[in-house]
């Protein structure tokens, strides 16, 4: 049994390896993509964290959310959002400032970004980190989210409010609401 | 929070048609080592992506909803279901909406019946948490988050259950002998000749011969060391027995049988002078200055070797120790490959019938 598990385990490392390798060496904007949708989704099976931690691949994955390439920002996203489940990555998205990267994505004209965004953004609630999740901006945003047509981030904000937010801040978000908005959540103009 | 009032908050409200439902097209352009074993579109998983609700595209309009829903329940626990009728569908084709108990039984529903034929039509399942309420996701997100904690607080254990029993290596030998052949392992694993002996010891078949230039390449030390002499009676038979005692020693990487304590520690030994690093040609010269002693002092070495072994003993050939593991190997691997091949004649295969392993 160990046998076979150890030796698959540095299989799956080495393998892991040559996807990083291929991301940094590729010119090609498809392998790219590709490569990085893989590695997103090795991120998915907590079994690959220590792995994905030693070859750094959360800094990559936060590298991705400012690229122009909204292929790569969702599955950037979509990897932190597998990753920030663990407690040790959810540290280390937070000491690599992945709260205002992660906060701009709620701009993001894609539904899944957006959906990855809050969904990272509750994972990375921290007793330290709360004020800055839960700030006004965010809050708003929030609410803006829990009254959207789509079902899934109604559902996904909500969550975030009744979850994250204390009842006082939510009150106080809705209260700035009438009067002057934020503009974190809002889709940017298209170019 | 309150949701728009045209906008049923039920799961079971006026279905909707949305991107993610849709299959996307498959990616072809991948390099082979990054290929699956399924054509797949370039895609994220998330938790967001998944759902206990499942929606089975395809359905054959031909009153089948019994049979899928049996078909569904293979997978878990259906708490709910209804065809979808409003929701666009091909011609004579029905839509369903399949709510499972557990996420991971959805999961399977999905891994299996996605694109599988049913009736004559192919199926098409996706997840829709779109149809979650909003404590559906919230349990989904808990769920998972308690998933990989406890998944990845086990693995921190295990691991650190495997490097305490690894610290006292002069103290335990029983533990030690079992880290040292799974690392063991792990290096034979990476050359070659880690990997033969294993197909020559478990493969029910008398093995060919092997190809002449090999022969040639090791012929002098093979037969000059340890070529299987007959015995008084004029039989190889020792031979046979020989290739018997060694299986326990080659298994030991798979099975590690407890009461195979005298090889692990032959190979602790070994593992402190496999790591300095010494040319092959000067093992090579090392090795033919010390035949002569060794074909001397054989017979002791034997004995220390199989202390274990009780009872009478037949004359056993030579062994010669190369001082290195790999080459230990390749030399028990062409000793162990000439006496099979010298014993094909006499070998009956209902004596050898070991079932060969599969490896996957």
């Amino acid at each position: 049994m160990s046998k076979k598990s150890s030796s698959e385990n540095s299989d799956r490392f080495e393998y892991l390896q040559t996807l990083v390798t291929e991301f940094q060496d590729t010119d090609s904007e498809e392998a790219k993509e590709q490569v990085l949708a893989n590695l997103a989704n090795f991120a998915y099976d907590p079994n690959n964290l220590d792995y994905l931690r030693e070859l750094q691949v959360i800094d990559l994955f936060l590298d991705m959310l400012t690229e122009e390439n909204e292929n790569f920002v969702e599955f950037g996203m979509g990897g932190l959002c597998n990753l920030s489940m663990d407690p040790e990555c959810r540290d280390l998205i937070l000491q690599n400032s992945g709260i205002s990267l992660v906060t701009n994505c709620l701009s993001s004209h894609r539904e899944e970004t957006v959906l990855s965004a809050i969904t990272i953004l509750m994972n990375l609630l921290t007793p330290s980190s709360r004020s800055e999740i839960t700030d006004p901006a965010i809050t708003q945003c929030m609410l803006r989210f829990s009254l959207s047509e789509s079902p899934r981030l109604r559902n996904l904000a909500s969550v975030f409010l009744q979850d994250c937010c204390s009842e006082e801040q939510v009150n106080r978000a809705e209260q700035q609401m009438q009067g002057q908005q934020s503009a974190v959540g809002i889709p940017l103009p298209k170019d | 929070m309150a949701a728009p009032v045209n906008n049923k908050p039920g799961c079971w409200g006026v279905p909707e048609v949305y991107k993610h439902h849709e299959q996307k097209k498959v990616c072809f352009s991948r390099p082979k080592y990054r290929e699956g074993r399924k054509a797949k579109a370039v895609k994220v998983y998330t938790i967001n992506l998944e759902s206990r609700y499942l929606m089975v595209q395809g359905v054959p309009a031909i009153g089948v909803m019994t049979e899928l829903i049996q078909l569904c329940a293979l997978y878990g626990v259906v708490e709910e279901y209804r065809p979808l009728d409003e929701y666009p569908a091909e011609e004579f084709t029905e839509v369903y909406l399949v709510k499972f108990q557990r996420l991971t039984s959805a999961r399977a529903a999905k891994r299996h019946m996605d694109e599988k034929s049913f009736y004559g039509g192919v199926l098409h399942v996706c997840y829709v948490p779109e149809y979650e309420t909003v404590e559906d996701t919230r349990l989904k997100l808990q769920d998972r988050r308690r998933y990989v904690v406890r998944t990845v607080h086990n693995k921190a254990r295990e691991k650190q259950q495997k490097s305490a029993s690894e610290q006292p290596t002069s103290l335990d030998t029983a533990t030690t002998s079992e880290t040292v052949t799974t690392r063991q392992d792990q290096t034979s694993h990476n050359d070659e000749t880690g990997e033969t002996p294993n197909m020559c010891q478990y493969s029910g078949f008398p093995l060919l011969p092997l190809p002449p230039q090999e022969h040639y390449n090791y012929g002098h030390m093979n037969y000059s060391g340890a070529t299987p002499t007959e015995d008084k009676m004029g039989t190889l038979h020792n031979a046979i027995i020989d290739t018997k005692q060694q299986q326990p020693r080659q298994s030991t990487s798979s099975s590690q049988a407890p009461s195979d304590r005298d090889p692990g520690q032959r190979l602790t030994s070994n593992q402190s002078s496999a790591v300095r690093f010494v040319p092959r040609t000067t093992h090579l010269e090392n090795r033919k200055r010390k035949m002569e002693d060794m074909v001397e002092n054989s017979q002791t070495d034997e004995a220390i070797k199989n202390k274990a072994f009780i009872g009478p003993k037949l004359p056993q050939p030579p062994k010669a120790d190369m001082e290195d593991e790999s080459l230990n190997t390749s030399v028990s691997l062409i000793r162990n490959t000439m006496k099979q091949v010298g014993a094909v004649p006499d070998l009956k295969p209902v004596e050898k019938k070991v079932k060969p392993r599969r490896r996957i």
